[in-house]
């Protein structure tokens, strides 16, 4: 759960990345343009900044100066290495280029808020708590026993919840790129899963997609 | 090139130098030899006439003659010795009298049908001329032989002949030098523009240039060197900047449509993956029909664009009333909606050109005239002649824009705010496709503009 600004001019894609923030229990500000962007950065105090280059009246980079110490993730349409260069020599924490996956900006945000939040990081639904500095999982306050791949999966699925992650995503995110096996893998893991934290009702099965993890925003 | 010039150029010269003194020396040295064969032809003849004579008067007195022959010789032998000569006597081939000194022995040559024989003859590192001749009858059993010594004419000619090679010599030095510095300051010049078009090469171009100076070929040359350089730097920079014309059309064309991709991406993937509300389906789903629309409208003014760029079109004559008539009802709703003042002022009966082409060209250039006015905004539409050219303006009392901006304005996709807003709407192209239609009617599209005053846009059709 994170305070996030998002300064981008073009209003379709700032509701979208809204939209897919509020998914996973963000809590959004948009801005549509740099002097909103720099006003709110005043008045206000964000743990991310999603920051469009080419914003009307004060360009990108400029609220990246002004910005301070909020942590910023770059989003352009221009790919170019100087202009990555510039925004990271600028302070900015990491870079998004148009087109992007909402997984990508996801992972990304994720990356970055647990990086710069200086709190522990917790996530709790129903009777399981998660924490995740520790790596560990409480059952009605009792530690639950997971696999250290179990407690992966269950990671990529609390951090991308409310959203379907099909099961060649999951491999390729919990078992990695060279990971041989089928995605039967996958299905029993999520059982296991399923049993182990009384998620039955939770983790739902998407048809011909995959598994998401529903939880009331 | 030079070596090869002062090689020809010497050897030449030194070819036709020496043939020359060849010449020279040779002339001179038959010249030498026939007076001196003349002055000793001359010579015995004086003494023969002289020694006829005499033996003539002893002959006519009765006295034997022949005994007395070593005397009637001698005093021609003195005049002879006094001529650096030797003289000799031959009665039937014996040697009667002989003044000449040393020890060397003289062999008489046989006289043929002449009765004289004159001669050169080398002996002891001398050169004599021999003048041979028989007497006149009745004394044609004598033989007068004249040897004359004329080396010192010999060695005087082989002196002057010697000084004239020596000097010749020292002249072809002289030359030599004289060339390899005429060639030097000849050659200088192209050495220069060897150099420096090795570093126009290089890809120096600006102050890499030849100096002009004084008035002759060369610097004839030089000048057009220099213009050629001039040339080709201008085509460079001409070309340098197309091809970034071309990279930044390519730069902003890939924006524009990256965004509206993004947008369709994203929305897609929200219906696929994201818990959602039918409400959230439907704005997604609007999103997608929204963003997709402005991509078919960018590939739309493309193509309009791409196509006025490579068909030609078909002029006529129009009437400018009815064109205008046309593009208000176009208009006026739009400019209705905000409140702007569209007005029409027609001085203008008729106007060659495609009907279609120019209410598109008049419609862009309203229509950016609206977005551009805020409230009281006023927009006025003229045709009229200017300086015998029909000319049509377009002015609003706009936002305006900053006068270094005006040149950009008709690139594709160009937008006078950084972020590409596209609030206002439009994919960039309008202005693109307006210049495009102005040229092709064989006009002029520019444009006058102050902040906070507002913009004239202004065709002049310059081909009628």
């Amino acid at each position: 759960m994170a305070n996030i600004l998002i300064a981008e001019d073009e209003s379709a894609i700032n509701e979208l990345i809204k939209r897919n923030l509020q998914l996973v229990g963000h809590r959004c500000v948009s801005v549509f343009d740099g002097e909103c962007a720099v006003y709110e950065l005043q008045g206000h105090s964000y743990d991310l900044v999603i920051l469009d280059i080419m914003l009307p009246e004060i360009d990108g980079f400029d609220i990246l100066r002004k910005s301070g110490e909020t942590p910023t993730i770059l989003l352009t349409a221009r790919n170019s290495l100087n202009d990555r260069i510039k925004g990271f020599s600028l302070g900015a924490d990491d870079y998004l280029t148009k087109p992007f996956e909402m997984l990508e900006l996801l992972a990304r945000v994720e990356a970055v808020l647990r990086r710069t939040k200086k709190d522990t990081d917790q996530f709790t639904l129903e009777a399981v708590r998660v924490d995740f500095d520790s790596r560990q999982v409480f059952l009605g306050g009792l530690l639950a026993d997971l696999t250290p791949k179990e407690y992966e999966l269950m990671e990529v699925l609390i951090v991308n919840r409310n959203i379907a992650l099909s099961r060649d995503k999951l491999l390729e995110l919990v078992w990695g790129y060279d990971f041989e096996g089928d995605s039967r893998t996958v299905d029993v893991h999520i059982q296991k899963l399923r049993k182990k934290l009384g998620w039955e009702k939770k983790i739902k099965t998407i048809y011909k997609l995959g598994y998401r993890l529903e939880v009331n925003p | 090139m030079k070596r090869r010039t002062f090689l020809t150029t010497l050897i030449l010269f030194l070819a036709c130098f020496y043939a020359g003194i060849l010449v020279i020396s040779t002339t001179t040295y038959r010249d030498t030899v026939r007076r001196a064969k003349e002055q000793c032809a001359g010579e015995h003849y004086f003494i023969v006439s002289g020694f006829v004579k005499d033996v003539a008067a002893l002959h006519s007195r009765g006295v034997d003659y022949t005994q007395s022959l070593d005397g009637l010789m001698r005093p021609y032998g003195l005049l002879a010795k006094n001529q650096n000569a030797s003289l000799m006597l031959y009665d039937d081939g014996q040697r009667v009298y002989s003044n000449m000194s040393g020890s060397g022995g003289h062999t008489l040559r046989e006289l043929k049908d002449d009765n004289r024989l004159v001669y050169a003859d080398k002996a002891e590192n001398k050169t004599y001329m021999e003048v041979i001749g028989r007497l006149p009858e009745p004394y044609d059993r004598f033989i007068v032989v004249y040897r004359s010594d004329i080396s010192a004419i010999i060695s005087a000619w082989e002196r002057m002949k010697n000084t004239l090679f020596a000097s010749g010599l020292i002249l072809s030095c002289f030359l030599a030098l004289c060339l390899l510095f005429l060639l030097e300051r000849l050659f200088r010049p192209l050495s220069e523009i060897s150099r420096t078009s090795q570093r126009i090469a290089s890809g120096n171009f600006r102050d890499t240039r030849l100096v002009v100076s004084g008035n002759d070929e060369l610097t004839e040359m030089a000048r057009s060197f220099n213009h050629m350089a001039d040339e080709i730097q201008c085509q460079m920079a001409e070309l340098t900047a197309a091809a970034q014309n071309r990279q930044l059309f390519i730069d902003n064309f890939a924006h524009e449509l990256r965004t509206p991709l993004t947008a369709i991406y994203g929305y897609a993937e929200y219906i696929q993956k994201a818990v959602t509300t039918e409400d959230d389906r439907q704005f997604a789903i609007e999103c997608i029909l929204m963003e997709s629309s402005r991509i078919q409208n960018m590939a739309g003014q493309l193509m309009e664009l791409a196509s006025l760029r490579s068909d030609q079109i078909h002029m006529k004559v129009l009437a400018v009333p009815e064109l205008f008539n046309a593009v208000g009802r176009t208009m006026q709703p739009r400019a209705a909606e905000k409140e702007v003042c569209l007005r029409f002022l027609c001085e203008l009966a008729t106007l060659r050109g495609d009907a279609n082409l120019l209410e598109s060209l008049l419609i862009n250039l309203i229509d950016n005239g609206i977005k551009a006015c805020e409230t009281e905004g006023k927009i006025t539409v003229c045709a009229a002649m200017q300086e015998k050219n029909p000319v049509i303006t377009v002015s609003d009392n706009g936002k305006g824009m900053p006068g270094e901006l005006l040149d950009q304005i008709t690139e594709p996709y160009y937008r006078i705010e950084k972020s590409r807003g596209r609030r206002d709407g439009g994919a960039g192209l309008g202005l693109a496709i307006c210049k495009q239609i102005a040229l092709q009617h064989g006009g002029e599209l520019s444009f006058s503009s102050h902040p906070g005053k507002g913009t004239t846009a202004t065709i002049i059709f310059t081909t009628p």
